[in-house]
């Protein structure tokens, strides 16, 4: 450090005005008029220093030959600063987060809880109100409080499936596209798996095992991995022969390091836009399996959209505020994902 | 060839006509900007160049220094994001700076064409080649049908391709990279332009096809008699192609003369640097004089003189004052302050008027240690029959075959050849990357190859390591220096504590010229040279006794790889270091090595001393690749005889061929019929 102010104290002196002296050409110019056939450093030739003094060496520094260009760089910080960059994904996210503490506040702001709702023949499908703020279900249950409450479930849901996705297939990616032996053996698994429709399997554990909302995440988990373990291994097989991988062989790093020091920080963009993907994914699949019957919680929104099917025309209620919610988490997580894995590429940043 | 001054080419008689004569083009204060996310890069800072009719204008550089960004101007081809921001250029009457794309149309490719340096994505991979020159045929020439064939057939003639009515129908991949090259060509001379544009045309060929090419554009150009710009970092190619040279360093041209004048007689400090650094020019044994610091970065404003910072006789006002043009002869001019009547006088560096005398090496320094030449010399590794296959099955290739050599604790040996002979394959086989099918390699007299003991293995990888060829590749661009330096100390846990592990780092970045504090750094902030020095210092930090150095500086700028080879020989006396250098330049292995292999589609031909070599080559492959060694002294390099090599030449179907030492420690490879040939040949 030391070293650094002292050399940057000489580059001072050197523009630090000695003497105030214009340099007048015109007794060189004088000479041979011909010498000069181009060059525009003649235009304004000025300078600080005495003349006789500017044609003297300066001392030479093979110090700051070796300088470099930028300093100071750290990949999250530039990443972050990409990041900032993309209005539309930070307002997004605004909406998002304010959503996400709203759905613990609902509940409290309101003088029901979804504890102790019970049936009320009354106040069947009541339209928003001042009593009811969502208005009410078929069951004369309040709204409100079930459209928060079934939120939370399915971002808790989707959460855990994304996370639970991503993680398995980034692992399971990693060594099917790094330990050769071992692709033929994923690649059949992977055929295997994937050439039957995942809904199949759904039903198929949804009745012989249970239909709790827990089943469908570790099932989902289970056969949700293929897209991003084959996404993954595809990207593998373009970092693995790169020179600095078999750098890191002739330097005896084990595979587990390869894997996650060489190759991994090169997924994360990818990794980050799948994650980001996946919890829209798994709301929206949840949905799809709510509507067929095959979770029997008792609110998510899937639930609700799926209740809603055979009254919304009557009662638009049961469907906007739900469709809203999800539409909210679908747009954000769609652009927040983008704008991150583009944030996360270091070919954007500098 | 042994008469060295004789005057092959007459520069003067070049030069008159040149001072005779109108500019054809001429391009006046350009200035080219880039704007790459957000920020503004300035290519060109101010460049000026005449180009006269009928004279061929090499352009040298490094890279960055916008030799190609300003000829991409003189055809209209700057990328999207670049725009000419000042200046002019002007041609037949026109400023070609404020062309729009239509009126580009008239120029481009009819008066003015391009030949790019990668003969794979110039063209297109799903259209036979005599289509693609056809196109061309027709739009420019205004040829239609049987007429317009006909003439692609003269040209693909014309460019040396055999068999052109055969050839007509193939596509890309049917061709070799000289072919391809050579179709290339076709396309651009097919409309007979005016002025050719050759952007390192050669760059990505290997050596012999290299001089075929060179010859060729040669030939074009007094038979169509075309004006020719060629662009490279390579001062061999500029000798043999040259009338005109202009040297360009951050975006301007800082000296512009004869051929032999820039060579001879050059007067820019960058100049005199570069031509000193040349391996051709180096005392083996002794350091070169290599240029410190790496070329500058153009996104700063660049104030005084761009290469101030590594100039050696840099003034006071190179920091603070750009300086002008100044004229040495009416061909010659110079972009330096030294040629100020105010500034001190200083001589050309001794190295240069080496140049003139450059037919034989410059010297050998007499009591360096050669290894091979100690009666007691010990065998570090051997290599015994060594087989190398890829694929299996139909596609299985064989890379390497029955590969003998021994290297000698101490010494550079070098494995010479092109692209594809399975020198790399030899490499990766020793430091264990790639598996080997047959024979085995031995380390100290323990095999090392196949399946080995774990402690084996552990000592086989602290004592061989391996330098990579390419410094953007070889470096992991998410790990911090500090990381990629220390990564085998980690696996080996060889420090104490992580202070002692930080010790080991700065030292080694500071054993290879670079400051310790760049271990916090990453490596997209460092140059190609200072790059491929952290790759040295990772290998160098396991205390290795052997490296396998991969062309360490085949990928570097011409002013850095001195500093690479300074360096490899440095650490080789320091701490004894033995060197496997694979390369395909012949002229930096006879400086950095002792004894050189040429290896051949995974056959290797000939081994022997590096000066044996030279002096006595004996298979025909190596007298092939000697005689295509690009030379710097222009009037050498404009007269030398290229030998072709036809592998046909070789009858082996009944006396088979053999791997022998025809003489102390010279091996080549032959049947006996050859043997005893090559046998007469040394007796001579």
């Amino acid at each position: 450090m030391a070293k650094k102010q002292q050399r940057r104290k000489t580059v001072q002196e050197l523009e630090q005005p000695v003497v105030k002296l214009d340099v007048d050409y015109s007794a060189v110019d004088k000479e041979p008029k011909k010498e000069r056939p181009y060059g525009r450093a003649y235009l304004g030739a000025r300078s600080a220093m005495p003349e006789e003094q500017l044609f003297e060496f300066a001392e030479y520094r093979p110090q700051d030959a070796e300088k470099i260009g930028y300093s100071n760089y750290s990949y999250w910080k530039s990443v972050w600063q990409n990041f900032v960059k993309n209005k539309p994904a930070i307002v997004m996210s605004i909406v998002f987060i304010l959503l996400f503490i709203f759905t613990f506040v609902a509940e409290s702001i309101s003088p029901y809880s979804v504890a102790t709702l019970e049936q009320d023949n009354k106040s069947i499908f009541l339209l928003p109100s001042s009593e009811h703020w969502f208005g009410t279900t078929q069951a004369g249950k309040d709204y409100w409080v079930i459209t928060w409450y079934a939120t939370r479930v399915s971002l808790a849901l989707a959460a855990l499936v994304a996370v639970g996705q991503i993680v398995a297939g980034t692992i399971i990616g990693l060594v099917w596209g790094y330990v050769r032996k071992l692709d033929r053996f994923f690649t059949e698994l992977y055929n295997l798996i994937d050439n039957i429709p995942t809904i199949i399997y759904m039903t198929l554990i949804a009745l012989m095992v249970g239909q709790s909302i827990g089943i469908m995440a570790v099932t989902m988990i289970a056969f949700g991995w293929l897209g991003t373990a084959r996404n993954v291994r595809n990207l593998v097989f373009m970092y693995r022969d790169r020179e600095y991988n078999l750098a890191s062989r002739c330097l005896g790093t084990r595979l587990w390091r390869v894997l996650f020091r060489n190759i991994f920080p090169y997924l994360i963009s990818v990794i980050i836009l799948r994650l980001t993907l996946a919890i829209p994914g798994t709301i929206a699949y949840e949905t799809t399996l709510s509507y067929l019957g095959l979770i029997s919680e008792e609110y998510s929104l899937g639930i609700l959209l799926k209740n809603a099917r055979d009254s919304f025309l009557r009662f638009p209620h049961m469907l906007v505020f739900p469709a809203v919610i999800v539409s909210i988490i679908t747009v954000t997580f769609y652009l927040v994902g983008n704008a991150f894995s583009d944030a996360c590429d270091p070919r954007n940043h500098l | 060839m042994s008469q060295t001054n004789v005057q092959t080419v007459d520069f003067d008689a070049r030069a008159r006509q040149v001072l005779s004569q109108v500019p054809l083009l001429s391009a006046r204060d350009l200035e080219v900007t880039f704007s790459l996310r957000g920020q503004k890069l300035t290519a060109i800072r101010g460049a000026s160049l005449d180009l006269y009719e009928g004279e061929t204008l090499a352009i040298v550089g490094e890279s960055g220094s916008g030799k190609s960004v300003f000829t991409k101007c003189f055809v209209g081809m700057l990328d999207k994001n670049g725009s000419i921001t000042g200046g002019s250029i002007t041609y037949q009457g026109e400023d070609l700076a404020q062309y729009t794309e239509k009126d580009w149309l008239k120029i481009r490719g009819r008066k003015i064409a391009m030949v790019t340096q990668d003969p794979m994505t110039s063209l297109n991979p799903l259209k036979p080649i005599g289509k693609q020159i056809l196109e061309s045929v027709e739009l420019h020439q205004g040829l239609k049908g049987k007429a317009a064939k006909q003439e692609v057939i003269r040209i693909l003639n014309a460019v040396g391709i055999p068999e052109p009515e055969r050839r007509y129908k193939q596509y890309p991949h049917e061709f070799s990279g000289g072919m391809r090259q050579r179709v290339v060509i076709a396309i651009a001379v097919a409309c007979r332009p005016q002025i050719l544009i050759c952007d390192e045309p050669t760059t990505a060929l290997d050596v012999t096809i290299q001089a075929q090419i060179l010859d060729l554009i040669r030939r074009l150009q007094r038979e169509q008699n075309m004006t020719i710009i060629y662009i490279t970092h390579d001062l061999g190619v500029v000798a043999n192609v040259a009338d005109r040279v202009a040297v360009m360093y951050g975006g301007q041209v800082i000296e512009i003369g004869m051929a032999n004048e820039v060579f001879f007689d050059p007067k820019h400090p960058y100049t005199w640097a570069l031509l000193s650094a040349l391996p051709q020019l180096g005392v083996k044994g002794e350091k070169l004089p290599a240029i410190d610091g790496t070329p500058p970065n153009l996104f700063n404003k660049i104030k005084g003189d761009a290469f101030a910072p590594r100039n050696r006789y840099a003034l006071n006002i190179d920091y603070i004052e750009e300086p002008p043009m100044y004229e040495v002869t009416a061909t010659h001019n110079v972009k330096a302050w030294l040629r100020d009547p105010r500034a001190p006088k200083v001589e050309q560096p001794k190295a240069i008027e080496r140049l003139s005398e450059l037919v034989k090496p410059a010297g050998t320094d007499p009591n360096a240690y050669h290894p091979h030449l100690d009666p007691n010399r010990e065998t570090l590794v051997q290599v015994k029959d060594l087989q190398v296959t890829f694929g299996s099955g139909r596609k299985k290739f064989v890379a390497v075959n029955d590969v003998n050599f021994e290297i000698y604790k101490g010494e550079t040996f070098a494995l010479v050849g092109e692209s594809g002979s399975g020198k790399t394959t030899i490499g990766r086989a020793i430091v264990r990357i790639n598996p080997i099918t047959k024979g085995e390699i031995l380390f100290k007299g323990e095999r090392i190859s196949g399946k080995i003991s774990k402690e084996m293995d552990t000592k086989v990888i602290r004592s061989l390591q391996m330098i990579f060829q390419d410094p953007m590749a070889s470096l992991n661009e998410r790990a911090k220096v500090d990381y990629i330096v220390s990564e085998g100390l980690i696996n080996y846990h060889l420090y104490k504590n992580e202070h002692e592990r930080q010790d080991k780092v700065q030292n080694a970045l500071q054993e290879v010229g670079l400051l310790p504090e760049f271990s916090s750094r990453f490596p997209h902030e460092f140059s190609g040279g200072q790059r491929q020095r952290i790759g040295i210092a990772r290998s160098l930090i396991m205390q290795p006794e052997f490296i396998v150095a991969d062309e360490p500086i085949s990928a570097l700028d011409v002013s850095i790889r001195a500093q690479v080879l300074n360096l490899l020989n440095e650490l080789k006396k320091q701490r004894g270091l033995t060197y496997l250098f694979i390369a395909h330049d012949l002229s930096v292995v006879r400086f950095i090595s002792d004894r050189i292999a040429v290896i051949h589609k995974g056959q290797i031909v000939e081994l022997a001393e590096a000066e044996e070599l030279f002096a006595h080559p004996l298979h025909p492959y190596t007298k092939a690749l000697l005689s295509a060694v690009p030379n710097p002294n222009p009037y050498v390099e404009r007269v030398k005889q290229l030998i072709v090599y036809d592998p046909s030449m070789h009858d082996y179907s009944v006396d088979k061929p053999v791997w022998r030492e025809i003489k102390p420690d010279h091996f080549v490879y032959g049947n006996q019929k050859e043997l005893d040939g090559y046998a007469a040949e040394l007796a001579l």
